[in-house]
């Protein structure tokens, strides 16, 4: 992996390191280019939105840091390191996790055992006790399980641990999503519209859980088009239309850009 | 055997194994001998499939070539080569564990049915291979006077000869119970858990650290080398080889198996590989027909109980507890 | 040398012609179910075996029993989507369907061998003793009735898909169900259609395919693996690139008779299959897409 020497130790404009960065993404479908020239920093232990109208590209975006998808141009880089050839399943070892925007729950298992399988990288078993149990495993067992119950507590979801994953109505669906995400123990949670059928309480619900995760440490890139909901959480603002960057900085200076106030002309802004 | 504590599942492995070493003494006769070894076979090719499709959720319509290689590669090494049995048997395992990592590059790219039709593919070809390689396997003719496993001499113990029918059906359903230990314990694990996360949705199991891609061709590995160690025991148990035994139908007829006993368990292989190997031998009249009771009870399984009768089994339980007024 | 060529080119025509016929069914369920009936196989032995016993017990002629057999595998079709794909649809698993048709499959291709043994029929028709020679090639009346009625019953199924409302529709309710079923159509009507129209055609393709292969419960199976290799080399879904892979098998295999041991020709046509989904597993004729997540 190489090191990409302009972040080595490069500021963002908040004067803290910068945790990703992205430089020219581009992304095209059959013609249609979801994104166009790309590019910005992530401020470590910053909530970082990412906005724009219905189809500007950020689930796109989302998918390309994510790893879903792989650019057709432009660089992708983690704590200094290329990982624009990374797939997905490895950048979650970097510390990268997500939330989908259509649930992406294990239906069929209970809640417990959809944020356990969160752990799958943090398991500390000697391979000859996966085919006969001893105490390491016994020991990792124990802890997953407790701190899966931790995790479902900070949710608000202890009391739903043996209940069948589909079973769960939609904003409970989205906190487990949002648990089994942190249980990777990531340093980078990525949350694509994480609001999107929910009701004004668990958005409020969801949105302390985000400032909560912020405080920990952990850094945020939150997707959403609804502009009031991303003005109460965010750091930073990246603002998007038609695949291409508006707009970037503090909340409080998005809603005075001409250009992010044409795009959403008759939209949510004031 | 779901939230049942450690020590009923020892308690049941226990029971397990008693019956196993009783059974021989009450169903004596070259019959049951003969299908109680069957069921033990079929009983490992069920598990090997329910492995790949029902934990990691592979539509794997080629166990009939795992089988049919495990045979004819540890047969070949015995008689052709001189190769000593275990040393053969272990060779068998290993290239058919080979040969479904091989068929899991194709299940790493393709989705459901088209994974299907390259097993089904895989099958044929192997099948055809057998068939017509006759320089190497004789082809159509066979290959016959196949020897048992030697026997084994302990110190202190009377000779164990596999020329005896029994000593033989305790070889094969104790590397049978062993397979389920070991089957058990893996998917009791965090590797039973990336399995189910591949098999219920492949995106969000990568979003977790887990690569689909080895974790398939590890179900896979083992799913075939399990089959493989089936054919192994064929070769020896029935005295001949000939392709004909693993015609792609014998897929078909692993997968109603697991399918009617109920797949992504583990009892339910078992269940269904025995159910299935005695039910028709119980029903002499039918003989011919076998193979048509097989596809109506997949056609039926699948259409009215999809869990097989591991559901049926709890959905018993369920009333039961129902019935006694007892609130769970 | 030539005329051998030009023999194996004429065989392999007919042979591809039938493929095309069995495959284009496949391929029509797929496009319009995303699911595959794996008794398709066994409608096309039993459409034959109905034109067999049409014509020999019942004395009918040759051309009727192709419309028997026609009637058989349509009422086949009907059947299977009415007991298994209509019912599995409600519980949205993938797998499922295929699983249980492999069931029907086995059940048909087993009760078929207990009714009618599993010596091979001899299905004669007036038309194949009826020898051409042009050329140096030689060539039946029953390959010039194959090859007439493949191609007709092609053309009129094209012409219908692309011409007619229903065959519109059926491609509408292929690409987009939901906003098919907000257009107006009914989804399940032409579901149903399609079974019965691609069932048709495997039992049509059985009876025309009877006097050309051995007549034996298997026929079907044996048709049956080329078919999925024809379906998948032209694209599942696809009616042109089926079309093109299922001459071009039938030519495969034809030549491949012709230079190399029988026995091999399975090997090469699943080898090819393999092949391609290694490394096109859309087909020849269609584009990669990216998962939408």
């Amino acid at each position: 992996m190489k090191a990409v020497a302009a972040q080595q130790g490069d500021h963002g404009r908040a004067g803290r390191p910068v945790l990703l960065s992205a430089r020219g993404l581009h992304k095209s479908f059959g013609g249609v280019h979801a994104v166009r020239d790309i590019s910005f920093d992530i401020p470590t232990g910053a909530v970082f939105a990412i906005i724009g109208p219905n189809g500007a590209g950020k689930s796109t975006l989302l998918n390309l840091m994510s790893g879903v998808y792989r650019c057709d141009a432009g660089s992708l880089a983690f704590d200094g390191t290329d990982m624009s050839a990374l797939p997905a399943h490895r950048r979650v070892r970097l510390g990268i996790a997500r939330t989908f925007q259509k649930i992406r729950l294990f239906k069929q298992l209970s809640v417990l055992d959809n944020v356990v399988a969160g752990f799958h990288i943090h398991h500390h078993i000697p391979a000859w006790q996966y085919l006969v149990h001893g105490p390491a495993f016994r020991r990792d067992h124990a802890r997953c399980r407790a701190e899966a119950v931790a995790l479902l507590a900070f949710v608000g979801l202890a009391a739903r641990g043996d209940a069948i994953a589909g079973s769960l109505s939609y904003g409970e669906q989205r906190m487990l999503e949002f648990a089994r995400a942190l249980a990777t123990k990531p340093r980078l949670l990525l949350v694509d519209e994480p609001a999107a059928g929910l009701n004004a309480a668990e958005v409020e619900s969801l949105l302390d859980r985000i400032r909560t995760t912020r405080d920990k440490g952990v850094t945020v890139v939150v997707v959403e088009h609804n502009m009031d909901l991303v003005m109460n959480v965010a750091d930073r603002v990246f603002v998007m239309d038609y695949g291409q960057q508006l707009f970037e900085g503090k909340p409080g200076d998005v809603q005075r850009n001409p250009a992010v106030v044409a795009a959403y002309l008759g939209g949510e802004l004031m | 055997m779901r939230g049942r504590s450690i020590a009923a599942r020892r308690l049941g492995f226990l029971a397990a194994a008693l019956a196993i070493a009783a059974l021989p003494m009450v169903l004596t006769g070259n019959y049951w001998q003969t299908n109680l070894t069957i069921c033990a076979i079929n009983v490992l090719l069920a598990l090997g499939l329910d492995f790949i499709l029902g934990y990691a959720g592979q539509l794997n319509l080629g166990q009939s070539a795992f089988y049919g290689l495990g045979a004819y590669v540890s047969v070949l090494l015995v008689m052709k080569w001189g190769v000593p049995f275990w040393v053969a048997f272990a060779g068998g395992v290993m290239f058919s564990g080979c040969a479904g990592m091989i068929l899991a590059l194709f299940a790493v790219r393709l989705r459901g049915h088209y994974l299907a039709i390259a097993s089904l593919g895989f099958a044929v070809i192997t099948y055809q291979i057998l068939l017509n390689w006759i320089s190497l396997t004789q082809g159509p003719l066979g290959i016959y006077a196949i020897p048992p496993p030697p026997a084994i001499a302990l110190p202190g113990l009377p000779v164990i000869d596999f020329h005896n029918p029994t000593a033989l059906f305790y070889l094969v359903a104790g590397f049978t119970l062993l397979v389920y230990f070991l089957l058990d314990q893996i998917v009791r694990s965090p590797i039973g858990e990336t399995l189910t996360a591949i098999r219920e949705d492949d995106v969000s199991a990568a979003s977790l650290g887990i690569n689909a891609a080895a974790w398939k061709t590890f179900a896979f590995g083992i799913g075939a080398a399990v089959g493989g160690a089936a054919g192994c025991f064929y070769g020896s148990f029935v005295g001949t080889l000939v392709p004909d035994a693993f015609f792609i139908t014998e897929s078909f007829t692993i997968l109603s198996m697991v399918i009617v006993g109920g797949m992504g368990t583990l009892t339910g292989p078992v269940c269904g590989a025995i159910l299935l190997t005695l039910l028709p031998e119980l029903l002499r009249e039918i003989g011919d027909l076998r193979l048509v009771v097989y596809g109506a009870a997949l056609t039926l399984v699948v259409l009215f109980m999809p869990g097989g009768l591991v559901q049926a089994a709890r959905a018993v339980r369920a009333k039961l507890g129902d019935l006694r007024g007892s609130t769970r | 040398m030539a005329t051998i060529v030009a023999q194996q080119a004429i065989n392999g025509i007919v042979l591809g012609s039938l493929y095309v016929l069995v495959a284009l069914g496949l391929t029509l369920i797929y496009g319009v179910l995303v699911q595959i009936n794996f008794a398709h196989a066994d409608f096309v032995t039993l459409g034959a075996f109905s034109a067999y016993f049409f014509m020999h017990a019942l004395g009918g002629s040759y051309l009727a029993s192709i419309g028997v057999a026609l009637l058989v595998g349509a009422t086949l079709g009907w059947l299977v989507n009415v007991a298994i794909f209509a019912p599995l649809q409600r519980k949205g698993s993938e797998l499922l369907p295929l699983i249980a048709t492999i069931g029907v499959s086995v059940m048909l291709q087993n009760a078929m061998l207990a009714w009618f043994g599993p010596v091979p029929y001899a299905f004669e028709t007036p038309y194949s003793a009826r020898v051409f020679r042009v050329a140096g090639t030689f060539f039946t009346l029953q390959s010039i009735i194959i090859i007439v009625v493949s191609t007709v019953t092609i053309a009129l199924l094209y012409a219908f898909m692309k011409l007619t409302f229903l065959g519109k529709a059926l491609r509408a309710v292929s690409q987009d169900r939901e906003t098919a079923g907000l257009m107006g159509i009914n989804p399940n009507r032409l579901i149903m259609l399609t079974f019965v129209l691609a069932s048709a055609l495997a039992g049509m393709g059985g009876a025309m395919l009877a006097p050309v292969l051995v007549l034996t419960p298997f026929a079907g199976a044996s048709v049956i693996v080329k078919a999925f290799a024809i379906v998948i080399i032209g694209g599942f879904g696809n009616v042109e690139g089926t079309i093109l892979a299922g001459l071009l098998v039938g030519l495969i295999e034809s030549f491949t008779t012709q230079y190399l041991d029988p026995g091999l020709i399975d090997i090469v046509v699943f080898g090819l299959l393999l092949l391609m989904l290694a490394l096109r597993p859309t087909g020849l004729v269609s584009e990669k897409r990216e998962e939408n997540v």
